[in-house]
């Protein structure tokens, strides 16, 4: 059974989201319980996957019983059972926003259960194709999730993001086809040997390496391919907001180790120091560029995606500096952004919800009238900001003392000054929440509020307050797992590792 | 294992501090005065080492880990902690503001009793964050304050824990060794990190700017906690002193006087007199020697005893009579005799004069100097040292200001109208600390009893000290006489000195302004590249598939386009080129 898992985890969401389809036949809101019992068992699944890497090692899965490395093979280690786990975590537990929160057609559920499905798939696959028909199922099902909410700007938005994506995956794909055609092969480990055969240096590789590598970096949402991604984040509907800037650029970085550390390996960097001095490089000016950006912005949520761009800055930093401590960090530090992004952008909809403020003017004096959700907003932005004991403390630390032992030291000022540049935008807000006289007063914000469905119902439901709690929580709770995921990370990345 | 070790007394202050934030206002601060309270027989009898060992995030680490230097911060930090609760229930202070209180007391507590740097710079962080939210609690001007408090402090901390990191990855681990902190850069960082904490000069304007501004029970307790748990840092990271450090602590000595002397907002006045008395003990632990170090804690002990003391005067004051400035007060030794007798105990005691608990420890420090420090390069022909010097002269700076004080709030002229004064539980407060500074100065002995290093034993110290020599009388007296001549003749010009610049008028302004350029010039860079390359994109298409229509235009004046009102949106065409020209220039640089 431990050996289906892999794939099941991709099985189960597909066919959950093909039957709120057919159940609309019957009725038109059956689509949250489809999802939450999907759900549900996808989060148990990957909770026993995670639970069997931890315990006894990497799980590998020949789908449809082709040999290796004709077929598609799945891979699970550390890395990617931590990165399936997190996608089933969030994804049931943003279903208890999405109740009251969320579009509530059958198809919106359809589509997030798709979006699950690829993101999964993403995460397991041990095949660069594979990983490429994932990235599309995951970008298709982001374009549509983003496209669902009702006003015009969404649907520019995800215009620019589809047009922008599709262009990423492709050069991604370009790439896979170089890595073919100089191989013959597109299974991971088996890609990892034949590079090594030719030779770091040959011409092919190099473009494939830069073609894949940028059409990632463009799903990740590095400064200065992150274009898209602010329009998306802040002109989707709240719950997608949340899912979609938990997740997906989470699950593209993840990619994007996975090509580094599984296909080209830490030899192809030490062998090619340019290609790991450009990633570290556009890391850094990720880091400053976004933060600026952020300080910038007037609207809440383009501050918080214009964060993202420079939190993803220094998960690649991590990744890209490649020795075993900098990994733990941005891995920590990658799952940790998801949570903690994730319940900010859901504590921005409660916010906007209740008060209707949604620009950093408008949070001025709101600490008082939307206690918990100002004060999980609260928690998170200082966890973001890296305040101890929170887990944004953690991966920071160890990307910081990955950094600092491998001697890289003006990336150790960037790495500690982006602390501080982190602080200038989350404190601003904090300050407004708490410490500034309000600019909206009650009453007078009735007609921006969202309308409220359904007659009475308050616009805030107690399962979105649970969510933002729930991640308040957990952006200190996770420091607990730390040490776990740092020994199955160290036992199960060794070989990618070993310098 | 003893009972006592097992849990780190922040623990339990900071549990206290949320109980504090959810109780009704009287029983919550007869809690809060209570623990900190326990803190006092706690630290005595715990018995002495290294506790509660364990790693965390893979180190070795020391929550709890008690010395003689760590007990005697414990056991003021309990005093003060108990009396400033106090003074702030008398005072009206919300049950919040005194949550924060003492969130900051704890973490105070876990930094002074932290055995290894990671623990060290947790709770230091922490404290940075607790006393920024005391400070932010009183909004107003305080929030402004507080937020140059926070970057300055975020500043230091981030350079100490460069230091830390690199001592680590010198010596491979973050424990205490007992040799203080990695020579070279790691060093040179952590004197300046930690010099943000305890104000060397030119990194000090946030105490000045800071402190006079928050709730006036706040001020009692910020003046004790963020400079002294600095000079503590200052001892666990130089355990052997250094030169520099102890001029820097001379210079501090005179420098925080003589602005202080400028001043005429009473809270402001003290928080200048802080950084001038951290320089003695900054020069006590400079000089490196069992004797000066001795003295620089106990002169951290005695500050904190005065130090609050005049804070909770001038609170008194404020508290009354609603007045900060010492240009409108005056003569309110006759309405407020409590608070008088009370202010000239704390004034004759941060100004040394023999009899009073200054007059022991600054001693101590002087004769450090005197005995076990280069002669340097001006002894003015006498056999004093230049250091020695500097803290005299800080001296007379000291009497010199506090008569000004003095004078201007309590004995010149006559207060129109009446005063009350000080409450009862302010009363309390303040005769419990005054008691404290007068037995303190005249049985030395007991002060002597609970400093790390026994000043009167041979074999511990280079020069055994005592406390009422003739010389050591003659020279109080003589600084006393000094400081009475020179408020005299320098009162005229004084009382017409404006306000004076410190450094931060220069700086503030620098962070500002140079903060606003980087954001404006990457926006506008960014912005500008978008506009040009659109333009001229948009324009070589114009030109080419509407040739006559761009003729026509060309007479006519360019027109305002709306594509342009949102400068920092890519448009999708501008992105996809971006990434066509990164990934081109991937490959040519691979190549």
């Amino acid at each position: 059974m431990i050996e289906q898992l892999p794939v099941l985890l991709v099985v189960v969401p597909i066919v959950g989201g093909a039957v709120p389809l057919v159940a609309s036949l019957v009725s038109n809101r059956s689509g949250w319980p489809i999802a939450a019992l999907t759900l549900a068992v996808h989060t148990a699944l990957a909770g026993w996957l995670a639970w069997a890497v931890g315990t006894g090692g990497t799980i590998d899965y020949a789908v449809g019983g082709f040999a290796i490395p004709y077929g598609i093979e799945l891979v699970v280690d550390g890395l990617s059972a931590a990165v399936v786990a997190l996608v089933s975590a969030v994804a049931l537990g943003l279903l208890a926003y999405a109740r009251r929160a969320g579009p509530r057609s059958n198809a919106f559920y359809s589509q997030y259960l798709l979006l699950v499905t690829g993101l999964s798939g993403m995460a397991v696959t041990g095949d660069v194709f594979n990983l490429y028909v994932f990235l599309e199922i995951t970008g298709l099902a982001a374009y549509g999730l983003v496209a669902s909410g009702r006003e015009a700007s969404s649907a520019v938005a995800a215009l620019k993001y589809l047009i922008i994506g599709t262009v990423g995956a492709s050069l991604y794909l370009l790439g896979v086809g170089y890595l073919l055609a100089v191989t013959g092969t597109l299974n991971m480990g088996d890609l990892a040997g034949k590079i090594a055969a030719i030779g770091y240096g040959s011409p092919l590789v190099l473009t494939a390496f830069a073609l894949m590598v940028g059409g990632l970096t463009v799903k990740v949402a590095l400064f200065p391919l992150h274009t898209w991604q602010p329009d998306a984040y802040a002109n989707a509907p709240d719950t997608v907001s949340a899912f979609i800037s938990a997740l997906v650029s989470t699950v593209a970085a993840y990619a994007l180790a996975r090509v580094l550390f599984s296909v080209f390996t830490v030899d192809f960097l030490t062998a090619v120091p340019v290609a790991r001095w450009t990633l570290v490089g556009l890391a850094c000016v990720s880091i400053v560029a976004g933060s600026a950006l952020a300080v910038s912005q007037s609207s809440v949520q383009r501050m918080l995606a214009y964060s993202s761009v420079s939190q993803f800055g220094l998960v690649v930093a991590g990744f890209a500096i490649a020795t075993p401590t900098a990994v733990v960090g941005a891995t920590v530090h990658l799952l940790g952004h998801a949570v903690m992004k994730g319940g900010l952008f859901a504590a921005t909809g409660v916010i906007e919800r209740e008060t209707g403020a949604s620009t950093v003017n408008g949070y001025a004096g709101m600490g008082g009238r939307v206690p918990v959700g100002a004060m999980g907003f609260s928690v998170l932005a200082l966890a973001m900001v890296g305040v101890p004991p929170a887990i944004g403390f953690v991966g920071k630390w160890y990307i910081v003392l990955g950094a600092v032992r491998a001697q890289i030291w003006p990336v150790v000022v960037v790495l500690l000054a982006s602390t501080l540049l982190t602080l200038a935008y989350f404190a601003k807000l904090v300050e407004r929440l708490y410490f500034a006289e309000p600019t909206i007063y009650e009453g007078e914000d009735d007609a921006g509020a969202a309308p409220v469905a359904d007659g009475g119902d308050s616009p805030v439901s107690t399962g979105m307050l649970a969510v933002v709690v729930g991640a308040a929580v957990l952006a200190v709770a996770l420091v607990a797992a730390v040490p776990a995921l740092e020994q199955t990370l160290l036992e199960t990345l060794p070989p990618l590792l070993d310098q | 294992m003893s009972t006592l070790t097992l849990v780190p007394p922040v623990v339990v202050v900071l549990a206290t501090a949320i109980l504090v934030g959810i109780l009704p206002r009287k029983p919550a601060h007869a809690l809060g005065a209570l623990v900190p309270a326990l803190a006092v027989p706690w630290s005595l009898s715990v018995p002495a080492g290294t506790h509660l060992q364990t790693t965390f995030l893979g180190f070795q680490v020391a929550f709890l880990n008690v010395d003689e230097f760590s007990r005697l911060m414990g056991l003021i930090f309990g005093i003060i902690g108990t009396v400033a609760v106090l003074y702030s229930y008398a005072s009206d202070a919300e049950n919040v503001q005194t949550a924060f209180a003492l969130s900051y007391v704890g973490t105070s507590f876990g930094a002074v009793f932290a055995g290894d740097w990671l623990t060290l710079i947790f709770f230091w962080e922490l404290m940075a964050v607790t006393s920024t939210l005391l400070v932010w609690h009183y909004r107003g001007a305080a929030v402004r304050a507080g937020f140059r408090y926070a970057l300055l402090h975020g500043i230091g901390g981030t350079l100490l824990m460069a230091a830390i990191l690199q001592h680590y990855v010198a010596q491979g681990t973050f424990m205490f060794t007992g040799d203080g902190i990695t020579a070279g850069l790691p060093a040179a960082l952590a004197a300046v990190g930690i010099g943000v904490n305890v104000g060397f000069i030119g990194l000090h304007a946030w105490l000045p700017d800071t402190y006079p501004r928050p709730h006036i029970a706040a001020s009692v307790f910020l003046c004790v906690f963020t400079t002294k748990t600095g000079v503590y840092g200052m001892y666990r990271a130089f355990p052997e002193g250094n030169v520099a450090i102890a001029y820097m602590g001379g210079g501090m000595a005179v420098f925080g006087a003589m602005f202080a002397l400028f001043q005429n907002d009473m809270r402001r006045l003290l928080s200048y007199h802080i950084q001038s008395q951290v320089g003695y003990m900054v020069a006590g632990v400079g000089i490196g020697t069992t004797l000066a170090q001795a003295g620089a804690f106990a002169h951290v002990y005695n500050h904190i005893l005065y130090k609050a003391l005049l804070f909770m005067t001038a609170g008194v004051v404020i508290y009354r009579t609603g007045n900060e400035n010492l240009k409108k007060l005056g003569g309110l030794a006759r309405e407020m005799p409590i608070t008088a007798v009370a202010f000239t105990v704390a004034a004759l005691s941060i100004a040394g004069f023999p009899g009073f608990n200054g007059f022991v420890s600054k001693g101590i420090v002087i004769a450090g100097a005197h005995y076990d420090f280069a002669a340097g390069p001006l002894t003015l022909g006498t056999d004093r040292t230049t250091l020695e010097w500097l803290l005299l002269l800080g001296g007379v700076g000291t009497f010199m200001s506090f008569i000004k004080f003095g004078y201007y709030a309590f004995f010149h002229g006559e207060y129109d109208g009446s005063v009350k004064d000080a409450n009862r539980g302010q009363t309390v407060a303040m005769v419990a600390v005054a008691v404290l500074c007068v037995g303190y100065g005249l049985l030395p002995g007991t002060l002597f009893s609970i400093l790390p290093f026994d000043v009167t034993s041979e074999s511990v110290v280079s020069h055994v000290y005592k406390t009422y020599t003739v010389g050591h009388i003659v020279e109080g007296l003589a600084l006393a006489v000094a400081g009475l001549v020179g408020f005299y003749a320098t009162k005229k010009p004084l009382s017409k000195l404006g306000r004076v610049p410190d450094v931060d008028a220069l700086y503030n302004p620098v962070a500002f302004y140079g903060m606003r350029a980087l954001v404006y010039a990457t926006t506008d860079l960014y912005a500008a590249v978008d506009r040009a390359v659109i333009r001229a994109t948009s324009v070589t298409t114009h030109v080419v598939s509407e040739p006559n229509e761009v003729v026509r235009r060309l007479r006519a004046s360019a027109q305002d386009d709306d594509s342009f009102a949102y400068p920092l949106r890519a448009g999708i065409g501008f992105s996809i080129l971006v990434l066509a020209v990164f990934v081109a220039l991937a490959m040519l640089a691979l190549s």
